[in-house]
């Protein structure tokens, strides 16, 4: 309403303008001119007095092409001297006030402006202009401007009015659903009218930023409830060994025995604790201030060379596989050049390269790979494990989510999230991929079926690629 | 009717506010006052007073003069006031402006 109300008021101050710049200026035209006719006669009596005076006017009526001139001079008894005024018009009575006069011009009405002005001796001048024309035109101006500001007036209220019922109904839907939301009704969305207007654009984003919170409440819980049910085991089983030592243990070694594997128990604990913070730094962003630039073929090469003596006790051929100088060179050169935290991304790395021994079985392998594919690095970990099924995929680096393949094989379930974490801080991806057709390569399509069936024992394998933006 | 009633509405509003304020009217003017220069009998006297300048003038009047002379006095008898005095004035201001221009 007080957008209708200033709106008319604009219109107003508008139309008010328009009127003073055309009609008003007709007025000021017409007033300038009887001023300036005072000016000419009042000179005249004052070269030659009343017989001048006289004179002029007579000849002022007689070339007047506009036929608008009126002049009337009488004597102090108001009797006409000269003019076209056949008498004095009782109403003007004052020197310094421009009238309004009704006149009568060949038998037809007509309006006049007029002034007095008092001369000496008791003489009395009237000069004015016939404005019949002009005050029609300043009437259909007046008209036209006050029909505008009408119809502008009428507008305002009815757009006010339509566009506070729109924002009533809006803000109604959105309050509704924030009073539902409250009151615990989580499942509650705005309503979306399919109009595809910026109504439907706001509850769209509210309703994207409820399922977002929504899937952010449920991860809560989510974790709330693994952290729960991953520790109580190992925390069970550390209170069973301790009170089983103290009711059972007979000798200091069988009691000190117990107690080293309660703190075992203990550890791996704190061990998931330390990972959780861990992951929640790194998606916080607050280690970003020790990004530097680095080579990933060198960060590849120290976990290739730390996981070798496990990857060879377990039975399985650790393969590195990054870009060399070319032949000839002696300087190394850097082919793998990204920009992040060095500590973070060889941890990334380390547990896609533990998850893949942990899950190959004795005699496989396990291939550690970096390549340069402008404008990103890939780094890909590949194992002949048994794989991550396509569904379980995305949830795969959630924290504490446990595929049917990993139940046997110790682990928090943190290690993927914590990966994803990084990759996302360093803004990259992390996908997850059977590894199976990329081992069988080319000729696995054009029909060695025998060796796919071989392999389908062994597993579909997986193919973890870490991508990062490289540097220039 | 109704829009008839809203125009007049309007326009007084309108006169009120922009026009009326400005300009006072005569107000309790019983009778318009009458304009003598629309008159047959004015014509006439313009007609005497070119008939005077046309005489006095050294030159003879140029042939438009005669013309506007001719069509005012037409007109003026035909009762066409406004427009017959109108050209008799022309008629008298080209005389005017050959009697300024010296010979």
């Amino acid at each position: 309403m007080v957008y209708a109300v200033l709106l008319a008021l604009s219109a107003a101050a508008l139309a008010l303008y328009l009127w003073w710049a055309t009609a008003g200026l007709l007025d000021r035209q017409t007033e300038a001119a009887i001023r300036a006719d005072a000016q000419g006669l009042s000179e005249r009596w004052d070269e030659g007095g009343l017989p001048a005076l006289v004179l002029t006017i007579r000849e002022r009526l007689e070339q007047n092409i506009d036929d608008d001139a009126i002049y009337l001079l009488v004597d102090p008894q108001m009797q006409q001297i000269a003019g076209n005024l056949r008498s004095w018009p009782s109403p003007v009575q004052r020197a310094d006030v421009l009238y309004e006069l009704a006149v009568t011009r060949a038998g037809a009405p007509a309006l006049a402006q007029v002034q007095r002005y008092d001369l000496p001796g008791g003489f009395h001048l009237l000069i004015g202009r016939d404005v019949q024309a002009r005050a029609k035109l300043r009437t259909l101006l007046t008209d036209a401007l006050l029909w505008g500001l009408i119809v502008v007036a009428v507008m305002a209220l009815a757009g006010a009015f339509i566009v506070r019922s729109l924002f009533r109904r809006t803000l109604a839907n959105v309050s509704a659903t924030a009073a539902a939301i409250s009151a615990g009704d989580f499942s509650r969305r705005v309503r979306v009218s399919g109009r595809g207007d910026e109504f439907d654009q706001l509850a769209e984003t509210i309703n994207d930023m409820l399922d977002r919170i929504g899937r952010l409440m449920e991860g809560v819980r989510e974790v709330s409830n693994a952290i729960a049910h991953d520790l109580r085991t190992p925390i069970t089983r550390a209170r069973a060994r301790l009170e089983d030592a103290a009711l059972h243990a007979s000798t200091p070694d069988e009691l000190h025995a117990a107690i080293e594997r309660a703190t075992d128990d203990l550890d791996g604990i704190v061990g998931v604790f330390q990972a959780l913070l861990r992951i929640s730094e790194i998606e916080a962003g607050s280690r970003r201030s020790a990004f530097t630039e680095l080579d990933l073929a060198a960060v590849l090469a120290d976990v290739a060379e730390l996981y070798e003596p496990l990857a060879e006790a377990k039975g399985l051929r650790l393969v590195l596989d990054v870009p060399t100088a070319p032949s000839g060179s002696n300087a190394p050169v850097p082919m793998l050049r990204v920009r992040g935290d060095p500590e973070m991304l060889r941890q990334a790395v380390s547990n896609l390269t533990d998850n893949a021994i942990k899950f190959s079985p004795p005699g496989g392998e396990v291939r550690l790979s970096g390549v340069a594919s402008p404008p990103w690095i890939e780094i890909t970990v590949a194992d002949q494990g048994p794989g991550i099924p396509p569904e379980d995929r995305s949830r795969a680096i959630e924290r504490f989510f446990r595929g049917e393949a990993a139940r046997s094989t110790p682990g928090s379930g943190l290690g993927l999230a914590l990966v994803q974490a990084v990759a996302q801080l360093h803004g990259g991806t992390l996908r997850l991929e059977d590894a199976r057709l990329e081992q069988a390569g080319p000729l696995e399509e054009a029909g060695r079926l025998e060796d796919v069936g071989r392999r389908e024992d062994a597993g579909r394998g997986l193919r973890a690629t870490l991508r990062l933006p490289a540097t220039a | 009717m109704e829009l008839r009633v809203a125009h007049s509405l309007g326009l007084g509003l309108g006169l009120l506010l922009m026009g009326g304020l400005l300009v006072p009217r005569a107000g309790g003017q019983s009778t318009p006052v009458v304009v003598t220069t629309d008159t047959p009998e004015y014509c006439q006297k313009l007609l005497d007073r070119l008939g005077q300048a046309i005489h006095a003038a050294t030159e003879p009047p140029p042939v438009e003069v005669s013309s506007l002379s001719t069509e005012g006095q037409r007109m003026c008898h035909a009762g066409l006031t406004r427009g017959g005095i109108l050209r008799l004035r022309r008629a008298l201001m080209i005389l005017e402006e050959q009697a300024a221009v010296p010979p």
